[in-house]
């Protein structure tokens, strides 16, 4: 036989044994008009998904991956939270074709997602129950504690690894201290300084109005006397005085030259 | 003429000036520039002795001409001469005489400035004189509302005082020094100020008195919400405690470092004596109270 009769034969009897296939039949069902149908599907797929997420986390050998996936399935399960109340009301919604019982059916359905959603692993230890006793209670069996009741010492034993962290952590806070200290000291040194400069300059404030004032006086004095001088230098300027200080200038010089030539014989 | 001998000069000014028979009046104003070219002569030949007896003369001269700004200035010319030649009580005379002309002048600031410069002369050689000086300087302050000045010359004086070993007066200056802040709205100085008087008296073992300062200037609003008086409260509780180290620690803190050098030198020679003492007699009082209260 040739490849693709084998081919063919697979495809005939795997249609002819379809309606066995219940994932088929599920899927064809969602297809369909119920709106709760199509909805669960999906809230039940993502739950399917963060079980796998959960189991994936704690095979997980590195802390900070591990964390990161719980924080991934805690979005998830919040987010299914938040739909679980719009599935509830669906749930109420007569839909066509759709016995009475299948009915009653879906708001069990509905009811118990909330908490499988919860139920899912991520990663927080499981809180306490109010009423005390560690084992589960018979009135609520859908409630499971992660770890079963064993709280023997090795559950609160810090791990290497934690402990190791809160140490870096302490060095880390001690380094800081340090490095605060040191910058409070010079900043005090600064605030120091500066209300010293701050004093100083307060000090000097009156000096400076006196030389203001004056120089103020020194400069108008000089002003006036500068007025009087150009008055007087303006009087002695006039031309006549002029002519007849040269005139008189001449006749001394000849007067003089004739003198110093009669000697001169 | 002015190149010639200075002693010639000085007896031709001295006969312009005595009065004889052939003369009637002193004839002061060529005397005076007689005066004071015999004393630059003096001085830079290095004659101090002579030079200062010019300056005195010309000072005088400058008085009679009735300019007491030019007669001050040759009268701190002579102290600076008689400090070089150690005649300390004329050093003392002479820049009191020169402050009195600068005050005639109405000039406080040189009047201040002069007293103290010869208490800076006089600080290693007549400490009791030099304070003297200083508190008038401060006083020709503060009379003139400059108070602002008279910071450094508080301090100074502390420090004379410390030398001495005087320590209720420099607490007593640091108080005073603390007021005259206060005036001038210098609030760091001022905090500084009672910081320094409470170590002050820390040093000198007088635990009651430093208690009785601080509670005094705890009064004082800026005082009470600065980092000085955390400081001053945190070495009061260590001296109670009669914790030594804490002590020790809370001298070094930058507080103190920012005081005057001398009160850091004080702060770090704490504790003096026996600080247990001290905790032990506080230690009674709190017993002797607790009784009280049950009965």
């Amino acid at each position: 036989m040739s490849v693709i009769d084998l081919l063919t034969r697979v495809d005939s009897i795997c249609k002819k044994y379809d309606k066995y296939d219940v994932d088929r039949q599920k899927d064809a069902n969602i297809s369909g008009d119920d709106a709760f149908a199509r909805l669960y599907a999906v809230v039940d797929a993502d739950i399917e998904a963060a079980l796998q997420k959960a189991e994936q986390a704690s095979k997980e050998k590195g802390k900070a991956s591990a964390v990161a996936i719980n924080a991934e399935i805690r979005r998830t399960k919040s987010r299914l939270l938040e739909e679980v109340p719009k599935l509830q009301r669906l749930a109420i919604k007569k839909v066509k074709g759709l016995s009475s019982q299948e009915f009653a059916a879906r708001n069990d359905l509905v009811l118990a997602l909330p908490e499988r959603i919860q139920a899912i692993p991520d990663g927080t230890p499981a809180a306490p129950k109010q009423t005390g006793g560690w084992t589960a209670s018979a009135s609520r069996p859908e409630i499971k504690f992660d770890s079963d009741g064993r709280f023997d010492d090795e559950y609160f034993q810090q791990t290497e690894e934690s402990s190791r962290f809160r140490q870096e952590y302490e060095m880390r806070r001690m380094k800081q201290d340090q490095g605060l200290d040191v910058i409070a000291e010079g900043l005090d040194t600064l605030k120091n300084m500066a209300s010293d400069m701050n004093e100083e300059l307060d000090r000097q404030v009156p000096l400076m109005d006196e030389i203001d004032t004056k120089v103020d006086k020194a400069s108008s004095d000089l002003k006036n006397t500068n007025v009087r001088l150009k008055d007087t230098v303006m009087q002695l300027r006039s031309s006549r005085n002029f002519c007849i200080d040269i005139v008189l200038l001449i006749i001394i010089l000849g007067i003089a030259a004739y003198l110093y030539n009669v000697l001169k014989k | 003429m002015s190149t010639s001998d200075p002693n010639k000069l000085l007896t031709k000014a001295d006969k312009l000036t005595k009065l004889s028979f052939t003369r009637w009046t002193a004839d002061w104003k060529s005397a005076t520039i007689l005066y004071e070219q015999a004393a630059n002569s003096f001085r830079l030949a290095k004659d101090y002795e002579n030079a200062k007896t010019a300056y005195e003369k010309a000072s005088k001269g400058q008085e009679m001409l009735s300019s007491p700004w030019d007669a001050a200035k040759h009268m701190e010319s002579a102290a600076a001469l008689a400090k070089e030649l150690r005649n300390w009580r004329e050093v003392a005379d002479f820049y009191r005489r020169a402050s009195e002309l600068y005050i005639e002048c109405g000039r406080p600031q040189p009047a201040s400035d002069a007293l103290a410069k010869g208490a800076r002369a006089l600080e290693d050689t007549v400490p009791e004189e030099a304070i003297q000086l200083y508190t008038d300087a401060c006083t020709v302050l503060e009379e003139d509302e400059r108070e602002q000045m008279a910071f450094d010359l508080y301090r100074a004086a502390t420090n004379v005082y410390i030398k001495l070993e005087k320590y209720t007066d420099a607490a007593a200056l640091m108080l005073k020094l603390g007021l005259a802040a206060e005036k001038s709205n210098a609030i760091n100085s001022q905090c500084k100020a009672y910081l320094s008087a409470v170590i002050i008296y820390l040093y000198a073992h007088d635990f009651k008195q430093a208690e009785k300062c601080y509670n005094d200037c705890s009064q004082v609003d800026a005082f009470l919400s600065s980092d000085q008086n955390r400081c001053a409260s945190k070495l009061l509780a260590a001296y109670t405690d009669g914790d030594v180290e804490e002590i020790k620690r809370v001298a070094q803190s930058s507080a103190v470092s920012h005081l005057d050098n001398v009160i850091i030198k004080l702060a770090r020679k704490l504790p003096t004596g026996d600080v247990s003492g001290l905790k032990a007699e506080t230690v009674e009082g709190e017993e002797i109270l607790d009784e009280n209260d049950l009965t």
